[in-house]
């Protein structure tokens, strides 16, 4: 789209209120609107899908508050003066995975994130589908990788020892006319864009394999390669993998600012010091744009767009075994498929996300809204859906440009910077394969200083801590034998034990929270969420670190649980 | 492997009282229990009040847990705690196999009958639709009170309290004797859900608020909870727009409601009361299943303990004798006026005896008249001069004076006085 045929459309929209501009091969949007719906209304006006001439957003709005990014109260030296061959900001998916792959290479590797734990942004915050990249076509980034990002998983899951279950999605329709349309749509995906396992059932199959759908469904596009994966135990597994090769995890460390020098980052300041890299790798989520910015590289603009997610009872587990949606054709313009129900690898269900645009990048806060209007939908799935069964919700932002397709490039004007920007879905589904190129964009930049060689140690082989539950009585009585923490359950609804819990402050990368512990073990994560074995979670961590109760957190250093002892 | 006769699975007060009443039977009998100690969430509740109905006094929930681990003590029973139950596996000929988790290992037992003691757990935040952030500083009232009670840990300095159940008033109180300011209860029902004399006792002695027809909406803060939105609620219990106020506090206890702990039941096949959210038994407190029997908080809600310990004497005596047959139940009803009657079944070869039945009014009732109707027609009737939803009520029926047989169909209900 020519600049004087954007300027056209904005102006017959909003006067003179907006104008588009052409700069360092942006667009630039500037001027003043009343809305953060205004904005994004504007800037996909401007956008044109998966292009690379990416919109860049400066319309001051009234609405947006300027609220800044919340920081880490710590403040130490701990990371003053380093110098890594690579410095990885950002600790979701595809940071991580970068770090993993990265540590194939005797690289001197740090990745910073802000919060607390990993994985405690988007990437905690999905709905953790594999996807078969069925609605993707050819042309942008997320279609490049999304096959080959799918094919690894079962790979990556395994070396990580991540659950991953290949449970086949069902697109559902109960328009029986459509089916013609249809079967030509998946023969076109088939032919045009490779994706090559998608096929038609009737809906005497899909009631057959799934008996609680609706019953008025005529016809399903089955997806047999679709996934499902724990995201934030993969992200965590990630990088426990990549510091058991020698890379650096520094958690609540926050990027402030940078210092440029000859068109390159001399130096990345932080809450805990100045670090001099070589490279660095912007994998900042929501914040990419931001890091751009300090880097002096901001060539695309973010639109945060929220979703919320139901965690179903366990019992409802049992309803359904797969990952489906009914698609009704609508005129829609949301940009994300506003939801489903999935059967996840820990057997609870879960469904959802909405999609709802938002100038808060951390606002996580959850809406009764959004679970009605989910449910509304999913109920025409699956009648049996309730929400009786939800036993909590959580709220993600998910990082879009207005392009709607990753950033995966060198600094355009920065040169020892990559972008992995803009990830979205299927953000998760693609990281395996956006991070070997990454890596090689690395390597590939710092060989042009200096050799670069293998680790040689490397170990893609990452264990897990042992999940009892899962084991034959013999296996799980061997293993009490050993280590008689393991026979003492701590969690009801979880089953899960002390030894497992203490396995988990033991690990590669300590994170000693009742929630760093809930997320790598899964105490609190069931029905009772945390009434019953919050206190004990709690005692074992304050024994552990040695501290008294009332240190022990929730998660930051001030989500205090306990103000000292009584009188 | 080891065999008994009974195994009886949760060592609080109905479990306890199961175990000894299994043993005086003539059983052989292991009680096992998940926590360290015996006694359930009775250790827990330091306040006073428990054993006015069995033992005529007032004792803290240690006290009242100690006369009945004694008597458990002197039986000899064999117990194991800090010991999990992962599975049961019903036998082909009749009888159990339960699988343990200990520190000694994994061990199968093998049981003629169980008693499921497992009590009840509480209803979360999420679970009553509360939104906003993620903050530390939500509990449910039992978690606060543990922290407490057990640990000796002050969970908030200021709070705002949802839900008037039994638990959150007295949480109310043992707080503001600890310091904290507690901004008041709210409830988003028109009535108090607790006992009488815990309003009197824990809230008015203190001057602490009651608001009903309020709840929570929304918590803030993202780190510790800073505070929250209350609104006021319509008869639905639906918040009324414009009525939402923000307190500021540090953190929000939820007393909203108590869930019977019935996952061993279900993996067994026991059909769940939907009214009572536990097993369907009949008067011998065995459930649909053939030898599983149900007692306490599992079976149903209690607001007294005292009736827990009776349940648990009557489940674990019933399972003791039990003996392997068809059986032949028939229906007890409740009708509308009632919330729930327990048992739900009455076996004409075994309850044709005095009975003991509870039952919860559904709504505030002054001057009424509980009847019994046998193919309705009325067979039994008792006069109440009020009932309330928090009081469980409790009474005997001798069904031998009725004549019985498989067609008939028994029904509860209230009929109240007009202008009563």
């Amino acid at each position: 789209m020519s600049l004087v045929r954007i300027n056209k459309k904005l102006y017959a929209r909003y006067g003179g209120a907006v104008r588009a501009i052409l700069r360092d091969g942006c667009i630039v949007l500037q001027g003043h609107l009343p809305t953060w719906k205004d904005v994004v209304d504007a800037c996909q006006t401007a956008a044109t899908k998966y292009s690379t001439t990416h919109v860049v957003n400066d319309i001051v709005c009234d609405e947006v508050k300027d609220t800044p990014m919340r920081l880490p109260s710590l403040h130490d030296n701990a990371l003053d003066g380093r110098e890594p061959d690579v410095l990885v900001i950002g600790g979701g998916i595809s940071g991580v995975s970068i770090a993993r792959e990265l540590s194939r290479w005797k690289l001197d590797i740090l990745l910073v994130d802000k919060e607390p734990d990993l994985a405690l942004q988007a990437s905690g915050r999905n709905d953790g589908e594999v996807h078969p990249g069925i609605d993707l076509s050819k042309g942008s980034l997320k279609h490049h990788y999304i096959r080959k990002g799918n094919e690894m998983y079962a790979q990556v899951c395994k070396e990580l020892d991540v659950p991953f279950r290949r449970v086949g999605q069902y697109v559902c329709f109960n328009k029986g006319y459509l089916k013609p349309l249809v079967a030509l749509y998946c023969l076109w995906r088939k032919q045009h864009d490779g994706i090559s396992d998608t096929k038609l059932i009737s809906g005497e199959e899909l009631h057959r394999v799934e008996p609680n759908f609706g019953e008025e469904f005529k016809f399903a596009i089955s997806n047999p390669s679709s996934g499902c994966v724990c995201p934030y135990g993969l992200t965590i597994a990630y990088a426990e993998n990549a510091v058991q090769n020698g890379a650096e995890v520094a958690l609540n460390t926050a990027v402030l600012s940078m210092q440029l020098e000859n068109g390159k980052i001399k130096s990345v300041e932080t809450n805990r010091g100045t670090i001099y890299p070589h490279l660095v790798i912007n994998a900042a989520g929501v914040f990419s744009e931001d890091i751009a910015k300090m880097a002096g590289d901001r060539f695309f603009s973010i639109h945060p767009r929220r979703g919320t997610n139901s965690i179903l009872d366990k019992k409802a587990g049992a309803f359904m075994h797969s990952i489906a949606s009914i698609k009704e054709i609508t005129r829609s313009k949301t940009h994300s498929k506003g939801g489903g129900i999935l059967h996840t690898v820990h057997d609870n269900l879960l469904v959802g996300p909405d999609a709802v645009e938002t100038y808060e990048k951390e606002n996580v806060a959850t809406h009764r809204e959004s679970i009605e209007h989910v449910f509304a939908k999913q109920k025409k799935t699956m009648p049996r859906l309730s929400e009786r069964d939800i036993i909590t919700y959580f709220t993600g932002v998910r990082a879009p440009t207005f392009e709607e397709d990753f950033i995966i490039e060198h600094g355009r004007k920065t040169k020892n910077l990559i972008h992995c920007a803009g990830i979205q879905s299927p953000g998760l589904t693609t990281a395996p394969a956006v991070a070997l190129d990454v890596a090689d964009m690395a390597v590939e930049m710092l060989q042009k200083e200096k050799a670069v060689k293998k680790n040689t140690d490397f170990s893609p082989i990452r264990h897990g801590v042992p999940v009892l539950r899962e084991m034959s009585d013999e296996q799980r009585a061997e293993m009490i034998r050993k280590n008689p923490d393991y026979g003492i359950m701590v969690c009801r609804c979880e089953e899960v034990s002390k030894g497992e819990i203490l396995d988990a402050l033991r690990s590669p990368i300590c994170v000693p929270t009742v929630d760093g512990v809930k997320k790598r073990v899964r105490p609190g994560m069931g029905r009772c969420q945390g009434g019953f074995c919050s206190p004990p979670v709690m005692q074992i961590i304050a024994e552990f670190l040695g501290v008294p109760l009332s240190e022990v957190k929730k998660s930051s250093a001030e989500s205090t649980i306990t103000f000292g002892r009584t009188k | 492997m080891r065999t008994f006769d009974t195994v009886v699975i949760g060592g609080g007060p109905a479990g306890l009282a199961a175990a000894t009443a299994a043993h005086e039977n003539g059983a052989k009998t292991l009680l096992i229990e998940r926590e360290a100690r015996l006694g359930g969430i009775l250790k827990q509740c330091i306040h006073d009040g428990f054993g006015l109905v069995r033992f005529g006094e007032k004792l803290s929930g240690p006290e009242y847990a100690e006369r009945f681990i004694d008597a458990f003590c002197k039986a000899d029973i064999p117990a194991m705690t800090l010991t999990f139950v992962t599975r049961i596996a019903p036998k082909e000929n009749g009888g159990f196999h339960v699988t343990l988790v200990s520190r000694d290992g994994v061990e199968t037992v093998e049981a003629k009958t169980l008693v499921l003691s497992t009590g009840c757990r509480e209803r979360t935040a999420k679970q009553v639709s509360i939104h906003g952030t993620r903050p530390a500083g939500v509990f449910t009232a039992g978690t606060a009170q543990h922290l407490t009670n057990l640990l000796g840990e002050l969970p908030t300095k200021r709070c705002v309290i949802l839900g008037s159940g039994d638990i959150g008033l007295i949480m109310a109180r043992r707080l503001t004797l600890e310091g904290a300011k507690v901004l008041g209860v709210y409830e988003a029902k028109p009535t108090p859900s607790g006992l009488t004399r815990n309003i009197h006792q824990c809230l008015h002695d203190y001057n602490i608020p009651l608001y009903l027809s309020h709840t929570v909406t929304r918590v803030f803060g993202d780190d510790r909870l800073t505070a929250v939105e209350i609104a006021e609620v319509d008869d639905k219990m639906q918040p009324l727009a414009g009525t939402e106020q923000i307190l500021e506090c540090d953190a929000l206890i939820l007393s909203v409601g108590l869930i019977p702990e019935n996952e061993l039941a279900e993996s067994l096949g026991v059909e769940i009361d939907p009214k009572t959210k536990g097993p369907l038994c009949n008067g011998q407190l065995m459930t649909s299943v053939d030898g599983v029997f149900s007692c306490g908080n599992a079976l149903h809600v209690n607001d007294l303990v005292d009736y827990v310990s009776e349940s648990g004497e009557c489940a674990g005596k019933n399972a003791a004798l039990y003996v392997r047959k068809k059986r032949q139940e028939i229906p007890i009803n409740a009708a509308k006026m009632l919330s729930y009657i327990v048992p739900q079944r009455l076996n004409l070869d075994a309850d044709n005896h005095e009975t003991v039945l509870y039952f919860r009014s559904r709504d505030i009732l002054n001057g009424c008249t509980l009847k019994m109707r046998i193919n309705g027609e009325e067979a039994f009737s008792k006069k109440y001069p009020f009932l309330r939803p928090p009081e469980m009520e409790r009474l005997t029926v001798d069904f031998s004076k009725y004549p019985l047989d498989a067609s008939s169909e028994i029904e509860f209900d209230i009929e109240v006085k007009a202008n009563g």
